[in-house]
Formats: C-alpha cells, sequence, structure tokens
C-alpha cells in the first residue's frame, strides 16, 4: 500500500502540467481582448483609447504567443509566485491560503455531523423498511434533495437570523473580530473556532460557532439528502445478501448482524461519496458562501472566473487539483481499511 | 396616584427601549465589493474612492450639496480672480495652505507635502488611473507624461529606458533636464502658498481639484519617502512611473489629515475598518469607528437593515419595492437622487471600410455605407425611434431621467428649455424618406447595433432599434449584436460600430466633462464619430457668428465668466441637438437605503460615496 500511495504523490507534479497545460490553452483561446478586461478598470474603460489599451495587454503581457506566456507563468508557479489576483487583490497565494481556512473550518465542522447522522438514520431506515419511520426518511431526504440550495439557503437567513436573530451571516461579530485582531490573540490556522480553543478564549468559540450554525445546516439538510438516501438503499441491498440471510440462520443477534456484517459492507458507497462530498466542502461551497457572507475558497474562484482573473483561475485550480488528487488517495486507502479484499496494487 | 406613575414609568421605559439606536458610535455599512487600491493616484472606483474621501482631505472642497460652489479645505481660500488667487490670466492656481493642520501619524502639513503630491501625481501618471484624464491634461496638455518627455529629449519613452525601468546612461541626464524644466515649475512653493501653474486658463480646473477621494488627495511628502515611494527628486523620478496597481506602496496603506484613520483592510472579507481621527482640524466625527464590508448578496444586506445591524445598506434600484413604505420599521429610503451621468446611442460618422457591422457596406439593401450617419436626415430619423419614455418606465423602474443633450442635470448649461426627442415613428419615416435624396427608402438597409453582452438595458434599447425600424420599413433591417466589454472597447475605438449605446459618468460637474467629451472632435466621443465629423465641426457655423463647433466649445471651456459660459453650453445644446449630433437615452437616478437614525447625510452627486465626518446615529 505504502509503495501505491507514493506512486500516486508521486504522479502529483505530473498531472498538475498536465491539468495546468489544458487549462492554460482554453484561455488563450479567449485571446488578449478578453483576458484584458480583468486589468481594466470600469470607471476608465468606457474612455480608454486604444494605444491604451494596447499598452495595457503589453504590460501584462497578454500579446505574446502562448507558449512564452506559458513558460513564463510556469517558471514563475515554480519559484513560488502564482501572480496577482485581481479579485482576491492579493498575491494568488494569499488570496487562497487567506480564504481556505474558511472553508475547511465549515467542512471540518459540517463533516462529522453529516457523514454521522445520514450512517445511522440511512441504516436505520433500512433496517426498518417499510415502516412509517423509513416513510418520513425518503420524505425528508426528498425535501431535501429537491430544494435548491440557494433558496435553502435563502431560507435558513430569513429564518434564523432575520426572525429569529440567532445565527447571523459573516464570520464573527464586531467586537470578536476586534478581539482577534489585538495583540491578545494569536491566529495560529486562520480558522476562528480552532484558533479560539488555541487561545482559550470561549467567547470567541461560540462567536464563531455562531456564525458556522447557518451555513452548516443549510449545506448539512442538502448533503444529508443524498448521502442518506444512498446509505439506505446500500444497507437495503447488503441485508438481502446471502451472507447475512446465512448469519441470521446461524442466530446471530440481529445487531450484530447489522452492525458487524452488514453496515461494514454498506459504507463503500458511502465512503466514495463522502469522498466527493468532503473534496466539493474544502473547494468551497459558493452559494452558501455568498449567502451567509462567509470568504471562501469557492467564492473566490467563481468570481475570478467571472472576471476572467487568469491568474486567480490558474492558482485555484492547482489547488482543487491538489485537493482532488489527495482526496481521491484518501478514499482509495479507506476502501482498502474498510474491506480487506480491495487490494491497492 | 401611585398606580399612574407606575403606568407613566412602564410607558417611559417600553418608549426609552424602543428609541435607542443600537452601537451609536459605530457605523455599518453594507456594501458591494471591494476597493481596488488605496493609492489616490491610481483609484478610479468608488468604492476606493468613498475610503480615501473620509481618510483624505483636499485644498478645496464642494459646498454640502451643490455642485457648483467649493469651501476651503486644507488650503484656507478658494482662489478667484476678485481675491487675487487666480493669477496669470486663469494659468496660476494660488492656494494658502493651512496651518496646524495634523496628519494620522501626528505630522504637520506643510506646502511641501502639497508640492509633492501633485507632483507625484504628474510623475505617477498611469493610464489606468484618474491622473492621465484629470490632472495632466491641465497641467501639460497631453495624457502621458512620456509623450511629454519624448518631445523633450527627442527619442520615444521606449528607447529611453530599459527593461528594469531605469533610464539608459545616456539619456540618463536629459530625463534630469526634463524634470527640472518641465515638471518642477508646475507647482512651486512660495512662503505657505503653493502655485499651481497649468498649462491654459480652465474654468473646470478647481471642480477637478474639489474631488474627495482621489487624484487631488493631499499626500504627507515625508511618510511617502519613508514607505519607499519616490523621494522627490528629480533623479530617478521615472522609475516611478506607471507602478503596476500592487506595486505601489500605497496600494493598502494610507496616510492622510481625513477625519478617520485606516485601521484595517480585510480582503478575504472585504471590510474595512475605520477609526476617528480625533485631531481632526474640523473637529472629531461623531462617529468612532465605521465598518464597511463587501455583502455581495442582496438577501443578506436586506436582511441586515431590517434588523438594524446594518445603518445604511448599497442600494439596488430593482428591489425598491421591497423597501419603499416601512417607515414604521424604521427603515428610511431615498429615491429620485440624480447621477451626472449620461447614457447615449452614439452614432458612428465614418464606419471603418472593412467593418463586419456595416454588412455590404454600400446602399445595396445589404448593408450601409460607412458614412451612413452623415446624412442628417438618417441621424435625425433615428432620434425618433426610441420610446424614452418605455425605458424610463419599463426597462428602468422610473430609475431615470429624460435628457435634452448629452449634459447632465443640474450642471451649467443646462436648460429646460431645450427640448426632449420625441418618440415618433411617422416623423423618423418622414426622415428617412428623405434621407439619401429618396434613395434610402426604396433601396432599404442593414445595419448592425451593438450593446455590450450583460448590459440588459443596452441590449432592451438595440432591440428597440431594430423592431421600430421594420416597422417602419421592412426593408430597413438592423441586427442587434453583443460583443464583450473589451472587444466592445476595441470595436469603438477601431470605429467598427455603426450604432452602439455607451455611458459617461462625470468626473467632476463642469459642462466640460460631458459637452468637450461628446461633441468636440477632440472628445472621446467626438474622436470615435470618424473623420467626417471632424469636418463637419470644424466648419464656419453662423449659428456660432461664424466660428465652428469645435472652437466655440474651446472657447466655452476658457471662459472664466460663469453666466456667460452656461449661455454658451445653451447655445451648443440648441446646435446639436438639431445636428442629432447623439441620441441621449437616459440620466439614470439612484436611490439610498438606510435606518431612520441616520442622521445629517448630505446628497451631492459627484462625491464618491458616504461622509462619515458628516453622518451620525440618532
Amino acid at each position: 500500500m505504502i509503495t501505491y500511495i507514493v506512486r500516486r504523490l508521486l504522479m502529483i507534479p505530473l498531472l498538475l502540467l498536465a491539468i495546468s497545460l489544458v487549462v492554460f490553452s482554453m484561455g488563450q483561446l479567449l485571446g488578449p481582448d478578453l483576458l484584458v478586461s480583468a486589468y481594466i478598470n470600469p470607471n476608465v474603460a468606457e474612455r480608454m483609447t486604444a494605444e491604451q489599451l494596447n499598452s495595457l495587454k503589453e504590460k501584462y503581457g497578454l500579446n505574446d504567443p502562448m507558449p512564452v506566456r506559458y513558460a513564463k507563468w510556469l517558471s514563475n508557479t515554480l519559484k513560488g509566485d502564482l501572480g496577482w489576483s485581481q479579485v482576491g487583490k492579493e498575491p494568488v497565494l494569499d488570496a487562497i491560503l487567506n480564504r481556505l481556512p474558511y472553508s475547511i473550518e465549515i467542512a471540518l465542522w459540517a463533516l462529522f455531523p453529516i457523514i454521522g447522522f445520514s450512517i445511522w438514520m440511512g441504516v436505520k431506515a433500512a433496517v426498518k423498511h417499510n415502516t412509517f419511520f423509513d416513510h418520513f426518511i425518503r420524505v425528508f431526504t426528498l425535501i431535501g434533495w429537491s430544494f435548491p440550495d440557494f433558496v435553502f439557503g435563502i431560507f435558513i437567513l430569513l429564518f434564523f437570523y432575520g426572525v429569529l436573530g440567532w445565527f447571523p451571516p459573516g464570520v464573527i461579530s464586531v467586537e470578536g473580530f476586534q478581539i482577534m485582531r489585538s495583540p491578545e490573540f494569536t491566529n495560529y490556522t486562520g480558522m476562528i473556532t480552532i484558533d479560539a480553543i488555541f487561545n482559550w478564549r470561549w467567547d470567541i468559540f461560540i462567536d464563531g460557532l455562531r456564525h458556522l450554525i447557518a451555513p452548516i445546516l443549510t449545506i448539512s439538510y442538502l448533503w444529508w439528502a443524498y448521502l442518506l438516501r444512498i446509505t439506505r438503499a446500500s444497507m437495503l441491498e447488503v441485508m438481502r445478501k446471502d451472507y447475512v440471510r446465512t448469519a441470521r440462520a446461524k442466530g446471530v443477534s440481529e445487531k450484530n448482524v447489522v452492525h458487524k456484517h452488514a453496515k461494514r459492507n454498506a459504507l463503500i458507497p458511502v465512503v466514495t461519496v463522502s469522498g466527493q462530498f468532503i473534496i466539493g466542502l474544502i473547494m468551497g461551497v459558493i452559494i452558501v458562501e455568498t449567502v451567509f457572507n462567509r470568504p471562501g475558497f469557492g467564492r473566490l474562484t467563481a468570481n475570478a472566473a467571472q472576471t476572467l482573473d487568469y491568474s486567480t483561475v490558474m492558482g485555484s485550480l492547482l489547488f482543487t487539483s491538489i485537493i482532488m488528487i489527495v482526496g481521491n488517495l484518501i478514499v482509495d486507502v479507506t476502501y482498502a481499511l474498510i474491506d480487506p479484499r480491495i487490494r491497492l496494487e | 396616584m401611585k398606580k399612574f406613575f407606575v403606568l407613566l414609568f412602564a410607558i417611559l421605559l417600553t418608549v426609552s427601549m424602543f428609541s435607542q439606536v443600537p452601537n451609536p458610535d459605530r457605523f455599518f455599512y453594507a456594501t458591494f465589493g471591494d476597493a481596488d487600491t488605496l493609492d489616490p493616484h491610481e483609484a478610479y472606483d468608488t468604492s476606493s474612492n468613498e475610503i480615501l474621501y473620509n481618510l483624505y482631505d483636499n485644498l478645496i472642497r464642494y459646498d454640502g450639496e451643490r455642485i457648483d460652489a467649493f469651501l476651503p479645505m486644507l488650503s484656507t481660500a478658494v482662489p478667484t480672480e476678485d481675491n487675487g488667487y487666480i493669477r496669470n490670466d486663469g494659468r496660476t492656481y494660488v492656494f494658502p495652505i493651512r496651518q496646524g493642520v495634523k496628519f494620522h501619524n501626528g505630522a504637520t502639513l506643510t506646502p511641501q507635502d502639497v508640492e509633492y503630491t501633485f507632483k507625484r501625481a504628474i510623475i505617477h501618471s498611469s493610464p489606468s488611473g484618474p491622473i492621465s484624464y484629470m490632472l495632466i491634461p491641465k497641467f501639460l496638455g497631453v495624457q502621458d507624461i512620456t509623450d511629454k518627455a519624448a518631445e523633450y529629449v527627442g527619442v520615444s519613452w521606449a528607447d529611453m529606458i530599459d527593461a528594469d525601468g531605469d533610464a539608459k546612461p545616456e539619456y540618463r541626464e536629459r530625463l534630469i533636464n526634463f524634470y527640472n524644466d518641465v515638471i518642477d515649475p508646475l507647482v512651486i512653493v512660495e512662503g505657505n502658498e503653493v502655485h499651481l501653474n497649468i498649462q491654459d486658463p480652465s474654468a473646470s480646473f478647481l471642480f477637478i481639484l474639489a474631488h474627495g477621494g482621489s487624484w487631488a488627495s493631499i499626500l504627507n511628502k515625508d511618510w511617502m519617502i519613508k514607505e519607499g515611494n519616490w523621494d522627490g527628486k528629480a533623479d530617478g523620478w521615472w522609475k516611478y512611473y506607471y507602478p503596476q496597481k500592487e506595486e505601489s506602496p500605497l496600494f493598502e496603506k494610507a496616510m492622510g489629515t481625513g477625519p478617520f484613520k485606516l485601521v484595517d483592510w480585510n480582503k478575504a472579507q472585504q471590510r474595512f475598518e475605520l477609526e476617528r481621527f480625533d485631531d481632526y482640524w474640523r473637529g472629531p466625527a461623531k462617529l468612532k469607528t465605521v465598518i464597511r464590508q463587501g455583502i455581495d448578496e442582496w438577501a443578506t444586506r436586506r436582511t441586515m437593515l431590517e434588523r438594524g445591524e446594518a445603518d445604511i445598506i448599497m442600494e439596488i434600484a430593482m428591489y425598491m419595492d421591497q423597501m419603499e413604505g416601512r417607515e414604521n420599521e424604521g427603515i428610511k429610503v431615498l429615491k429620485g437622487l440624480g447621477d451626472l451621468t449620461s447614457i447615449v446611442l452614439n452614432m458612428t460618422w465614418e464606419v471603418k471600410a472593412d467593418s463586419r457591422y456595416i454588412f455590404s457596406g454600400r446602399l445595396d439593401g445589404q448593408g450601409v455605407p460607412p458614412d451612413f450617419f452623415t446624412d442628417k436626415n438618417v441621424r435625425l430619423a433615428f432620434q425618433h425611434l426610441i420610446n424614452y419614455e418605455a425605458i424610463i418606465n419599463d426597462v428602468l423602474n422610473g430609475n431615470g431621467m429624460r435628457m435634452a443633450t448629452t449634459l447632465a442635470k443640474p450642471l451649467l448649461g443646462y436648460s429646460e428649455e431645450i427640448a426632449y426627442p420625441e418618440f415618433n415613428l411617422k416623423i423618423a419615416e418622414n426622415y428617412f424618406r428623405r434621407a439619401y435624396r429618396g434613395r434610402l427608402w426604396d433601396t432599404g438597409f442593414k445595419i448592425g447595433v451593438l450593446y455590450n453582452i450583460g448590459n440588459d438595458i443596452r441590449r432592451t434599447v438595440a432591440e428597440m432599434v431594430r423592431d421600430n425600424l421594420a416597422r417602419i420599413n421592412p426593408r430597413f433591417q438592423a441586427e442587434v449584436i453583443g460583443l464583450q466589454w473589451a472587444a466592445y472597447l476595441d470595436a469603438r475605438n477601431n470605429k467598427e460600430m455603426p450604432v452602439y449605446a455607451l455611458g459617461w459618468a462625470a468626473d467632476y460637474p463642469d459642462p466640460t466633462n460631458f459637452i468637450n467629451v461628446y461633441y468636440s472632435s477632440e472628445g472621446y466621443y467626438g474622436v470615435a464619430y470618424g473623420d467626417s465629423y471632424k469636418v463637419f465641426s470644424n466648419q464656419p457655423q453662423p449659428f456660432f457668428g461664424g466660428a465652428s463647433l469645435d472652437a466655440y466649445i474651446n472657447l466655452a471651456a476658457k471662459e472664466l465668466d460663469q453666466d456667460k459660459r452656461a449661455e454658451m453650453y445653451e447655445r451648443i445644446q440648441q446646435f446639436v441637438v438639431g445636428e442629432a449630433i447623439a441620441i441621449p437615452l437616459y440620466q439614470p437616478t439612484s436611490v439610498r437605503f438606510m435606518r431612520d437614525w441616520v442622521q445629517n447625510f448630505i446628497f451631492n452627486p459627484i462625491r464618491p460615496g458616504y461622509d462619515f465626518w458628516e453622518l451620525y446615529k440618532e
């Protein structure tokens, strides 16, 4: 397994090179006229002369041939310089690293309730197949699955913030922000709740958590619906397998049949989906970040794509690729741990 | 009696609870997006300018909501001919500098700070910033300092400067001489006065200097040098020309004399925090802390306002119906605030011959000739094709005003006497029948009407032109074509677009900012109309007593008697309306959404945003 992991990790640079080449080439199809948009100040835009527009293209090397531009980008990237982020107003690397902790923080907090609840309820629904509980879960998941995430997010915001005033948008209150910026508070990870624990500031922890609940609730319901359905379906299928019948025939208790024999096998597809889910969370949930006004990796990437900020798009792509490759590797390794029949070679 | 007092106490308690303003000395403004840069010589977006407006001061400022009157600021006087501070036939403006003004770091303002500020602006001149449009043309008559340097040295800028931005050894001395001979005399300190020497008399110069939060903000020389900016010396000035925005040491720092100090700019959260400057020379602001945060989602901003956690939110006019009539909930809506902007349908008098948007390029029913719009009947016909009221009422939801010409209301020279263009297809038909001596009606034509993709209002206008043309004569075909922004600009600059919608927002509230831009053949739009327009605008006109349109526009720009100027601009407008040189579509109006405890909001259309020194909560 170690060889497999090392081999997969060694492939990362090659994969990144291939992906960056493809995306860079796609960008060049847009041409300098479109790519220069990211550098034009909208207020000046309506009055720029052809010469000024061209000088802007020259300054940012947009008139250079594609191989020259790619070579420049690659050489700078290898030196750790991913360029300037027009949307982030800071170097691309800083823009990503300053936003990634917010996405990871949501992922961390959402991960356990979503996966834990989904597996628990999914297994329970399968065991109590065709009972009232099962029907309730089916309706519950159907609603969640059909709800547009944007509408659900706004609904959560209006109810829990607009009506009840419990969970405000943003990441922290004004007072909390001032404390976090003061010398008495050290930012270790950029994740507010985690840093609050390290600083032993429970007021900041609660403040940060208060701002996390509504976005987590939004993501959770939508993902519960998805994971729960998969767990339930997978569990139902496994419960009909011969070895489960055999276990029952041998007099194994129903509890052991469900938890020791069936559940372990039923979780394999759940692991696949959960892997994608975690990767998706880290890459940012744009809608949730927008509605609840949380800075995040997804929102940065989406804004960069909308404004044709190509340096940021390329930088985000590199990060996304690394997260995807490492995430999928973790999923593969988890398979092998859950099911000893799977061998990684 | 006892019961009465208990009841009274309960009522008073309830009233006091409900009338309490949350965080009275903290102001939260939920806006959209983030600032672009904090360098006043580079910032050219309202988001950046609004922050700078509260961090820096100018020499003079606009008087409250007036756009035609000034007050002294860091200068103790507004220059006029009467007070003797406008000299040398209007080419020298003198500013006595206020004593005892403090910068945020405690340093005292000196005339040398003012001198450094304007010289740094001239040297910095970047085509993506405001300086090349505002200050350099006034000081040097060009848009770019390098044009003047090339003229002085005798070789192009690219030949003088190496790849690292340093002067080649053989040109170094001449570039130093250029600074000493050309740049240095533009700004002179005499005792406590600063003299600004401009190239030609200009009625708009004070308007430019009064514009807050941008090119005329006064910097702190010593602090700038300490931060790695230009050292104020002739040797090496060229290294500070046109840096990339992010390379400027002022990109995310500020040191002004304004009413607020910059505490923090959190880019991830699009959040600015400003703190009251207690030593502000006009007295400290009532608000202690101002937070401006970019909250992109409208529903989130609206909910924050409803809960009273935001004091003002960035408005979206189309959602006005969600906010109106909620005074009892403490929500205040201000509407009908006129922006100094004009949106115009432009016609190119001489389209590039190989433009794809004139199709066959001939008057054969399958295209139009490149000089299609030199026929006055065609221009007048197009002017009557637009249903202006429908655009304002249905497309803009009422957030716009009619315009007679491209001059925005209420600038000097604006007159209600000048008639608005009329939507009347019958009149349009009559003009089309006369065009090209009657040939156009029989042959028909095909033309591209262009808009920039994403601007649905402009697309609707283009579709309206297309549909109304077809209604008048089925042989009149218009193809509505959308282009991406940069391609749109390129097509405009290359004179490829025969008809297109584009706008202009005022940089300073002077008629030159609209009249010269649209109607002078040297103006931004005038140049794009093509050489035929240049010929036309330089022809002697009996209407102007024999002067050409261009000459008359230049005379008006230099006229220092404001009443006389107003008359001249009215006359220019009467002329251009008769010639249908450009079709003014509408002047946008804006709205503001705020809590009712926000006090002392003064609307001045030229301000880049809110003045937090004036605002308070009560």
